[in-house]
């Protein structure tokens, strides 16, 4: 392998990459102007996002108390305790079963959405800004609506089906019922975003590639497989990994509906942690759930890329 | 257009060195002026301004600037606040009275020693004791009650009328009986809650002779008296008397709508359901077997251990807990007073809510006091039991598998 | 005879989709102008019985509710600003500059979305003392001016932008910076326009980060300070209303605005 003589850059010498940029040569400067370019962003990430993450990491380590002058070393007995607690394996089925069906109904409903509304019709333009209208209201207000709407005696679902004769179905007090009903909820309110992402890369696919696929012949069905699903494969894997990790995180939604209840039928991961973290003032242990969380979703974004056969720089 | 990069970091640079300009003037004669945090939202916060701009208006050496969060951000902030030296003077730490423990474990807290029969001492003699003995930890007083609460019966005159009940019930066998007269068509008997709320469960207990711990934070939940008596109510709940799995908010919007004939409740919900067009009625919790109980709830008001200014803030808790602040706080708000020598006040005495509450202070338990880890007997023992036997699980089962809960979590060796 | 059946099944799907999603905004609208008296009495009509002002009232004299809006402005919409401006430097960086540490640096970014705020939020307090931040415009928005998400999203779209652009350009003499500004920018227009809409809304809505960096009520944002009005034991529902009414009306009309860019734009180079 050569060795540049040039390679008096800033940046280390991590084998594999070559040495200075295009652009740096022109100018004659010996840095690499790609870390211009990405030192703010970088510099709030590691200040605000990165360094507070491992700091988390270190309370997880010990039986944190805020403001003690000595914390106590545990190493990981916070995770022990954390494995054999009944109310972390229920939250974590809890957070599974939440993301895997939201995920699911808001790529499905959000596509069927997106290729309905897809022309630029008056009629599709005032139907999409009706399904964007949920992602722009507060979540705090729009849970406390809904807690209206589905209150058993005095809200409006239940007048509907009084009125159609059929008793009250107490949605959010059912131990059955919550979850289903959150779900619900999050996907109403989040099914516009997903529509508009999908939106974006539906109509950026190529009219000229359906135009091929019918001179040979295709139909509907076909169309949708053969040519639209790879030519928008990377926008849907996107959507999927962003709609996963931010499920996998659900919090606010569920902490003003049901607050985990009823009988932490509706206990997700981070309600637990925040529950642990502030209520009971465990930060340790908060922020070893955390770290759980983290390992998870760094697994399961793992496995999603490996299902969209992603390649490097798609 | 390459000047336009540098300019914006020239500005960003810019503010970040201004930020660092800013420092506040150092301290001048003029008066001392105090921060004060308090989770007193909604509609409770008037009354508490009130207080604030009056002790404002009378003290020219001392100013308090109230800034009202809500109870989530100040359990969020507080902690790190107080431990890094900054923060306010003196704060409302949360409205569970068991959460002095948790801030005296990182000596956050202030110890009062301005403590005695001055006009500008803490008169905790005179303040409610159950309060007071709350706030006591080796002898030390670390917060004054900036309210205390109890609960009382609730009632619906117009559907007592219409049930053809005279009047609400006095004894705990009436209780339960009238529920179930006034239950139907629609209507609740009672309208219970049993998550985020102000326990009303605990005095259902009591009225029975049951309890949850003992005075060493041992489980009583299995003694004979405790499952009849959730035996008892839980079958009320499942036949329909009250409502399973409400919230506090969720109770309450059901007795507003008058779709519920009795709620236990406390002060700050007289104006609403009045307001509501309800034609309440308010009754002394029925007598239980062990005499007159009902639940009492009062918030901490404590002063950093790092403030710069200690008597100031000891001087400010000594005239909001004395006679004239607690009068006007009690008009303004109904809840009673924290001070036990009001009562003979006349005006006090002429307003219908603060008496009826007020009278209930002697016969009030706090919810788990001294309790180790309180919060979690509660959300994770407590909630779940009374959320599982109203949903039909077997009693006996159920609070022989809380008490082992409660017992694991505040260690008791029974 | 299939094709009606679907496009029947079509129309009654979206039929039903713009009642549930309609439904509950009339609620929260009507609701924001009903007494507390109406709300209770007649819970299950969506209309009000007896109209009143008092919650858009009570919001104007109890809060400083011009402060508060200006506040929200001046998050949401600088905050919005530096983010599409830090983003997009960076997401240039990732898709066009082949450097050392940029598949490093790419799962960094990604990595810190897998981490749930509240998890950060007590060190990221501690550290705006230590700035003495809090309770300062600076602090409510420098920690918020960059999103993984906008990282990630604009870097899928400059990826797709065809590269000949850049070759042309730097054939004609242009270093990065000129690709970046001149070409790549205006061509992105669609995804910043997207991203400026989903971030402002986030940022206008947001409850627990102003909450989190300020303690008085003139430095709150609109959310925020409408907490004062959700009580622990009594809640007037029809200030919270209000205030959530109010809240929606810049972000409906930016959204309206934005229409143009980030669905009609978009046909000519989709997020691919």
């Amino acid at each position: 392998m050569q060795r540049l003589v040039t390679a008096s850059t800033a940046t280390p010498a991590i084998r594999g990459t070559r040495p200075g940029g295009r652009g740096g040569a022109r100018r004659r400067i010996r840095f690499q102007p790609a870390w211009l370019f990405v030192a703010p962003s970088l510099a709030i990430l590691l200040i605000f996002i990165i360094f507070p993450i491992f700091q988390s990491f270190w309370f997880s380590l010990h039986n944190w108390r805020i403001g003690a002058d000595v914390q106590e070393w545990v190493g990981v007995a916070n995770y022990r305790r954390l494995f054999a607690d009944d109310l972390f394996w229920n939250a974590l089925r809890v957070t599974l079963v939440f993301s895997v069906v939201s995920v699911v109904a808001q790529m499905v409903l959000g596509y069927w959405a997106a290729s309905a509304l897809l022309r630029d019709t008056w009629f599709n333009k005032i139907v999409r800004s009706i399904f964007f209208f949920p992602t722009i209201v507060a979540l705090a207000t729009i849970g406390l609506v809904w807690r209206f709407l589905l209150d058993p005696s005095i809200g409006l679902v239940g007048g509907v089906t009084a009125a159609i004769g059929a008793e009250p179905i107490p949605w959010l007090q059912d131990t059955g019922l919550a979850l289903p009903t959150v779900i619900f909820v999050s996907v109403w309110k989040n099914l516009g975003f997903t529509m508009v992402i999908l939106l974006a890369g539906l109509t950026g696919v190529p009219a000229h590639l359906y135009e091929a696929a019918k001179i040979d012949g295709a139909n509907e069905r076909q169309l949708t497989w053969h040519v639209t699903m790879p030519s928008i494969r990377p926008t849907l894997l996107f959507t999927t990994m962003i709609l996963t990790i931010n499920s996998l995180q659900v919090f606010d939604l569920v902490y003003v509906m049901t607050n985990g209840g009823p009988l932490f039928a509706t206990d997700t991961l981070v309600t637990m942690m925040f529950r642990e973290g502030f209520t009971n003032f465990d930060i340790g242990y908060a922020s070893a759930i955390a770290w759980v969380l983290f390992a998870l979703i760094m697994i399961l974004s793992a496995l999603q890329l490996r299902l969209f056969r992603y390649r490097d720089v798609d | 257009m390459r000047r336009i990069a540098p300019a914006i970091a020239a500005t960003v640079v810019a503010a970040l060195a201004l930020s660092g300009c800013s420092q506040p003037a150092a301290e001048s004669n003029g008066p001392v002026e105090l921060t004060m945090w308090t989770g007193f939202t909604g509609g409770d916060r008037g009354a508490y301004e009130g207080l604030i701009e009056e002790f404002n208006a009378t003290h020219d050496d001392i100013q308090v600037t109230m800034e009202v969060q809500p109870w989530d951000t100040i359990a969020q902030k507080l902690p790190s606040a107080w431990a890094t030296g900054q923060g306010p003077d003196l704060a409302t730490p949360n409205f569970d009275s068991n959460i002095v423990a948790k801030y005296l474990d990182t000596s956050s807290l202030l110890a009062l020693d301005n403590v005695g029969d001055g006009d500008t001492q803490i008169n905790a003699d005179k303040l409610a004791p159950a309060a007071i003995d709350a706030f006591t930890v080796d002898g030390a007083l670390y917060a004054v009650p900036a309210n205390i609460a109890t609960l009382q019966l609730y009632y619906n005159k117009a559907l007592f009328e219409a049930a053809g009940i005279d009047g609400p019930p006095t004894t705990v066998d009436e209780f339960r009986d009238d529920a179930k007269s006034l239950t139907g068509d629609g209507v609740y008997g009672l309208s219970l809650a049993d998550h985020e709320t102000i326990q009303m469960w605990p005095i259902l207990q009591w009225l029975d002779g049951g309890d949850v711990v003992d005075a060493d934070g041992c489980s009583v939940l299995d003694s004979p008296a405790n499952i009849e008596s959730l035996t008892a109510w839980s079958k009320l709940v499942q036949d329909g008397v009250a409502p399973v799995g409400l919230t506090g908010a969720e109770s309450d919007a059901l007795f507003s709508a008058g779709q519920a004939a009795m709620q236990l409740n406390g002060p700050w919900a007289a104006t609403g359901y009045t307001d509501a067009g309800i034609d309440l009625g308010v009754a002394a919790v029925p007598v239980g077997v062990d005499g007159p109980v009902t639940l009492g709830s009062t918030v901490p008001l404590a002063i950093s251990a790092a403030t710069k200014h200690p008597d100031e803030a000891q001087e400010f808790l000594a005239w909001w807990t004395g006679k004239d602040a607690q009068r006007q706080f009690a008009l303004a708000s109904g809840f009673p007073p924290v001070r036990t020598d009001l009562a003979d006040d006349a005006e006090l005495a002429a307003n219908p809510v603060v008496t009826a509450f007020a009278a209930a202070l002697p016969s009030a338990r706090l919810w788990l006091p001294g309790v180790a880890d309180a919060t979690r007997v509660d959300s994770e023992v407590y909630v779940t039991l009374i959320g599982e036997i109203t949903r039909g699980s077997d009693v006996a089962g159920a609070v022989a598998a809380a008490t082992d809960k409660v017992n694991a979590i505040t260690g008791c060796n029974g | 005879m299939l094709t009606s059946v679907r496009l029947a099944l079509k129309w009654v799907f979206l039929g039903v989709g713009i009642v549930v999603i309609l439904v509950p905004f009339i609620w929260m609208i009507a609701g924001s102008f009903r007494s507390e008296a109406d709300l209770f009495a007649a819970p299950e009509s969506l209309f009000p019985t007896e109209w009143t002002l008092r919650g858009y009232q009570s919001i104007w004299e109890e809060l400083p509710f011009l402060r508060l809006l200006l506040n929200s402005f001046i998050f949401a919409g600088v905050t919005t600003a530096l983010l599409l401006l830090f983003d997009s430097l960076c997401a240039y960086a990732l898709a066009r500059i082949n450097f050392r540490g940029s598949t490093l640096l790419f799962w960094l970014v990604i990595a810190t979305l897998m981490i749930p705020f509240q998890v950060t939020l007590i060190p990221v307090f501690i550290e705006l003392f230590h700035f003495g931040w809090l309770d300062t415009y600076q602090g409510l928005i420098i920690p918020r001016a960059t999103s993984a998400f906008g990282i990630f999203m604009l870097r899928q779209f400059f990826q797709s932008i065809p590269k000949e652009l850049d070759e042309a350009a730097r054939i004609d003499g242009a270093g990065h910076l000129r690709i970046y500004w001149r070409i790549i920018l205006p061509l992105a227009k669609p995804a910043l326009a997207t991203l400026a809409v989903l971030h402002f809304m986030n940022l206008w809505n947001d409850l627990l980060w102003p909450l989190i960096v300020t303690s008085s009520t003139d430095m709150r944002t609109l959310p925020a300070g409408l907490t004062l009005f959700g009580g622990q034991h009594v809640t007037d529902h029809a200030v919270l209303l209000a205030g959530a009414t109010i809240s929606l009306v810049p972000l409906a009309l930016a959204f309206f605005l934005a229409q143009r860019y980030f669905v009609a734009g978009v046909a000519t180079t989709g997020l691919k």
